[in-house]
């Protein structure tokens, strides 16, 4: 339930898509590329192509964009007003990474509205690892009063090579930090958008039948034995791919691999036991991905392991 | 006698990690006056500040000039410095080389007679400010931190980066140069209280700047501002805090400027366990939960902000929306765990992996039932503690799978002993429950009843157990399962568990490891179980005050159980310290016995060649035996030891009155047959040979 007050809050601060278009014009000028979504599902901005494949490699990379993510498991049936299993990360990544960057991005949040010097920020340590990818980094949550709205990252590492130079890596979590700006309790009261005719639509009017259908699906409908070919399909389709050298089109299948692992495991159908196993597989397919593209697209001389034809025994 | 100036020396670096930090604070305090002292540059005082942002070193009065030296150094003797024809020998080539001389600086000076050469080196004085870039430099490059980090293009590391550095000997910059950035006369106020260069004009003067900066300079201060705050604030709310030593430290260290505030959520959340709501704000947003006078809980909370004092009501209302959110799905969590029977989460555990090969923690799960319930006869538990005992082992960990516990991973075992009551089950089971995972570290209590204590026993042994039964044995300082930690703990709980026999719970352990088809060899793995066991005791037997020669003693018999080891231990050392003079004595009088001794010759001694001496001393070995064998045998290890100190007159006449090693081969066999007898006595109790002479 909204109280006036906040309803009058929300009418004047910068709304979802607003937050959106002002980070999008504040990085465009700091010298991003404007991305447009990765067409493909992912866990988190982290994962797109332009970030962990242009991570890797000597060459000057700006980029921001707004990713979907995906995160079967956290689905709540749309019932609570914190948790989602679609939800939005706005990420940045700057390599090499300025010297500026932490007031680079305390500029953004002025730029959505977020005065520093009216709040308590703090940079919290938050060390970074991806098993999956053989990545890590060090950096920050940041908090703005207490609330976790940034991630920030140093990358020293990506599919086992080391990242040089060192990009500088910034996701905003946008529902929460909307929700902030907003002055909101729950997901679902974010204003998306208010025409000038006063026309306003919600987050909830936007997202919550697909929070609601997509919960009942991850967790009760999906077809686990067609998501368990999948995997298997796109892993043996990601390795062919990798010894056509062609680590892009690969690293889509990896993606569909990380996908199918996390449906199924919503779906409850993948033992603790097999878990590690499947982590492990797509974390071959991630590492070969990577050293492919070091191979091919950077031009280093490395050796791109796992990718050899004969894994056929889980027919 | 050379001028003297302030250093100041800071680095400014993006926010370090709180406990990082601290550690840092501490490295500087013990570097700085070894890197100065180790280039002869005398300093005044030294004294290292930090802030989130930053590290100073401070140095009093630091000369300008390193002394001028002079060393002189004694070589060898003229007769070895030169031969005969007076040229140098290798010797005097050598040290004169060692001293970065050559042979011809070296003269030969007269003491007590003898010609000696000496070498004098002369060290210049030196200007400090030539030498200090390197030092300081070096304090960079010598921090040592868990994980540190490059960026931008730079192979320098450090751990986050660094971004301005202030190095001023009196008024003049340092260079000093890290990573491209450039030693100069500006800091960094607080991020944004004073954002922006700060200008320095002279070393005495960075400390000021910075605190007129907004930037409270040392954790001290910053622990001091927080106590005074939080004092007003229970003044204020009629409440009292906790403020546990690790969040503290992280809150000194997450802000320059710190301001103590009170957040408020709403009651309603109170129906949730108080030890979730603590955990959410401690671990998740280093909060201070204020508790009243009846010590429970209420929904007041502290919060430590970095901000503008100024902008305290949008702060705070920032933190309570974030911790409504948080309870909120704390709330969530509880209800929906409460909705189904605790008994019914063990069946998820089956998704857990326990550890790869030993499956997961249902399998673990049934293990430990069937170990406790063995473990619980032993300890003689009967009817409904007998009962409780098996059933809390079943329940034990089925918390872990529910969501409370999968957000909020410190309640565990609280939770579900939460659980357990609303699910119906008995009291004695939800506090085993709730207990089970003690002691938790060294010098906490183990669970409170006999019921927890067998649960906690099972669960504690299985692990180390079937851990040992797959090799994967704790190694230096890796031990991701605690086993040590265990080990300590199960053997604090069989000081609680009277009757419980420690090997023949290995036993079982093992037994029931292999019936659910962990393939292992029993033997072994039993012995290494064992052993291990007995080597934590001893750390605990040491760390407790006993002497190590004591423990050594009592330890070259084979004892297996910590119980009887301990209280082997505590006999000897209370007995020594009765008669210190008798357990010395006889000490002595035992390693002489045992030097000697042929253990081939057998004890049948020819009882016709002794003397009154030596028939006295087989009468007291009879006697002795027979003593200590039926003391031992009625477990009582004080008696054996009184037994033994009847000896000491005995033995201490023999040695007296008879040469052992008699050139007569009759004689001689007969008395070392006697001290074969003498120590064969010993052999069941301890080796005395290892106590050191003075007792202590």
């Amino acid at each position: 339930m909204t109280t006036p007050d906040q309803e009058a809050n929300a009418q004047q601060a910068p709304s979802f898509q607003d937050v959106i278009m002002r980070l999008q014009a504040y990085w465009a000028k700091h010298g991003c590329v404007i991305l447009q979504p990765y067409d493909n599902e992912v866990g988190a901005g982290t994962n797109a192509p332009a970030t962990t494949l242009r991570a890797l490699g000597p060459d000057t990379w700006r980029t921001a964009y707004v990713q979907g993510c995906r995160r079967p498991t956290d689905g709540r049936y749309g019932e609570n007003p914190n948790r989602l299993q679609f939800y939005y990360q706005f990420q940045v990544l700057i390599k090499p990474s300025p010297e500026d960057v932490q007031d680079l991005y305390l500029g953004s949040l002025k730029a959505i509205g977020i005065d520093p010097e009216k709040h308590d920020v703090r940079f919290v340590e938050d060390d970074w690892e991806s098993p999956t990818l053989g990545a890590w980094g060090l950096g920050w949550e940041v908090w703005i009063d207490g609330m976790e709205v940034t991630q920030f990252t140093y990358f020293q590492q990506v599919g086992g090579f080391e990242c040089s130079p060192v990009p500088a890596e910034i996701a905003y979590g946008l529902e929460r930090l909307t929700m902030f700006v907003q002055g909101v309790d729950s997901v679902y009261d974010i204003v998306w958008s208010r025409g000038d005719d006063g026309v306003v639509f919600t987050y909830g009017d936007v997202y919550l039948e697909n929070e609601k259908q997509y919960s009942t699906f991850n967790f009760e409908v999906a077809d686990t034995d067609f998501l368990f070919q999948e995997f298997a399909d796109r892993e043996k389709e990601c390795k062919r791919i990798l010894r056509a050298n062609l680590p892009l089109p690969a690293y889509d299948s990896v993606l569909k691999c990380c996908h199918t692992f996390n449906l199924l495991d919503a779906r409850g159908v993948i033992s603790a036991t097999e878990r590690m196993a499947y982590i492990l597989r797509v974390r071959t397919l991630a590492k070969a991905c990577c050293a492919s593209y070091m191979k091919n697209v950077v031009g280093m001389d490395v050796e791109v392991e796992g990718i050899e034809e004969a894994e056929e025994t889980n027919e | 006698m050379s001028n003297t100036e302030t250093l100041a020396f800071e680095i400014g670096v993006e926010e370090v990690p709180a406990f990082d930090l601290k550690n840092a604070t501490t490295q500087l305090e013990k570097m700085v006056p070894e890197a100065l002292d180790g280039l002869g540059i005398p300093h005044g005082e030294v004294r290292i500040y930090s802030a989130p942002r930053r590290l100073i070193t401070m140095v009093d009065a630091v000369a300008t000039q390193t002394e001028a030296i002079d060393e002189v150094f004694r070589g060898p003797s003229a007769k070895i410095a030169f031969d005969a024809e007076g040229n140098p020998t290798k010797a005097a080539i050598g040290f004169a080389k060692g001293k970065g001389l050559g042979v011809e600086d070296l003269e030969r000076r007269n003491v007590d007679g003898t010609e000696y050469v000496f070498a004098t080196r002369h060290v210049a004085a030196q200007d400090v400010a030539a030498l200090l870039p390197d030092v300081l430099r070096g304090l960079i490059v010598g921090l040592a931190w868990p994980r540190s980090m490059r960026w931008n293009t730079h192979r320098e590391v450090f751990v986050r980066p660094i971004r301005w550095i202030v190095a001023l000997l009196g008024e003049t910059v340092v260079p000093v140069e890290y990573a491209t950035v450039k030693a100069d006369k500006y800091t960094y106020g607080h991020r944004v209280l004073a954002p922006g260069k700060h200008y320095v004009e002279n070393a005495d003067a960075l400390l000021g700047v910075v605190e007129a900066a907004y930037v409270v300079k040392s954790q001290e201060e910053r622990e001091a501002v927080i106590r005074e705050g939080v004092a007003r604030a229970e003044a204020a709310t009629g409440y009292t805090a906790e403020l546990p030593a690790k969040t503290l430290t992280e809150v000194i260290n997450l802000a320059e400027y710190p301001t103590v505030m009170v957040g408020t959520f709403s009651e309603e959340f109170l129906k949730v366990p108080e030890e979730i709501i603590v955990d959410a704000m401690l671990m998740h947003q280093r909060y201070f939960p204020l508790y009243d006078a009846n010590h429970k809980l209420t929904n007041k909370f502290i919060v430590v902000s970095n901000g503008d004092p100024a902008c305290e009501a949008a702060i705070i209302d920032g933190n309570e929306r974030v911790v409504a959110a948080r309870l909120y799905d704390a709330k969530f969590f509880y209800e929906e765990d409460l909705k189904k029977p605790l008994e019914s989460f063990v069946a998820n555990l089956d998704e857990v992996v326990f550890q790869e090969k030993l499956g997961t923690l249902r399998a673990k799960t049934e293990r430990v039932t069937a170990l406790a319930g063995r473990i619980a006869a032993a300890a003689g538990l009967e009817g409904q503690d007998a009962a409780d005992a098996k059933r809390a082992a079943y329940l034990a960990k089925a918390d872990l799978a529910t969501n409370a516990v999968i957000e909020f991973t410190s309640v565990q075992g609280v939770m579900g002993s939460y659980y357990a009551k609303a699910s119906g089950e008995t009291d004695q089971v939800a506090q085993a429950i709730a207990e089970h995972y003690r002691p938790r570290f060294s010098g906490d209590e183990p669970p409170a009843t006999a019921v927890g204590q067998v649960v906690a026993m099972a669960d504690k042994l299985d692990t180390i157990c079937g851990m040992f039964a797959v090799d994967q044995l704790p190694t230096g300082t890796s031990d991701p399962f605690a086993l040590r930690r265990s080990a300590i703990g199960i053997v604090s709980i069989l000081g609680k568990l009277g009757g419980v026999s420690l090997v023949q719970a290995i036993d079982d352990a093992l037994d029931i490891l292999d019936a659910a088809g962990i393939a292992f060899d029993k033997a072994a793995v039993k012995a290494t179980v064992e052993d291990f066991f007995i080597t934590r005791t001893k750390v605990m037997l040491k760390d407790a005050g006993n002497g190590l020669d004591a423990i050594d003693a009592v330890m070259a018999v084979d004892v297996r159980e910590p119980m009887e080891l301990t209280a082997r231990v505590q006999a000897l050392e209370t007995a020594r310290q009765q008669q210190p003079e008798d357990f010395a004595d006889l000490a002595t009088a035992y390693a002489r016995a045992n030097n000697l001794r042929k253990p081939e010759l057998g004890t049948d001694a020819d009882e016709s060649l002794m003397q009154p001496a030596e028939k006295a001393l087989q009468g007291a070995i009879a006697q002795a035996e027979g003593a200590v064998a039926s003391a031992l045998q009625a477990d009582d290890f004080t008696a054996a030891l009184t037994a033994l100190a009847a000896l000491r007159g005995p033995i201490d006449t023999f040695f007296e009155d008879v040469m052992v090693m008699d050139e007569d081969p009759a004689l001689r066999d007969m008395r070392l047959k006697l001290l074969n007898a003498f120590v064969s006595v010993f052999v069941n109790v301890a080796d005395f040979s290892k106590l050191v002479k003075s007792g202590k």
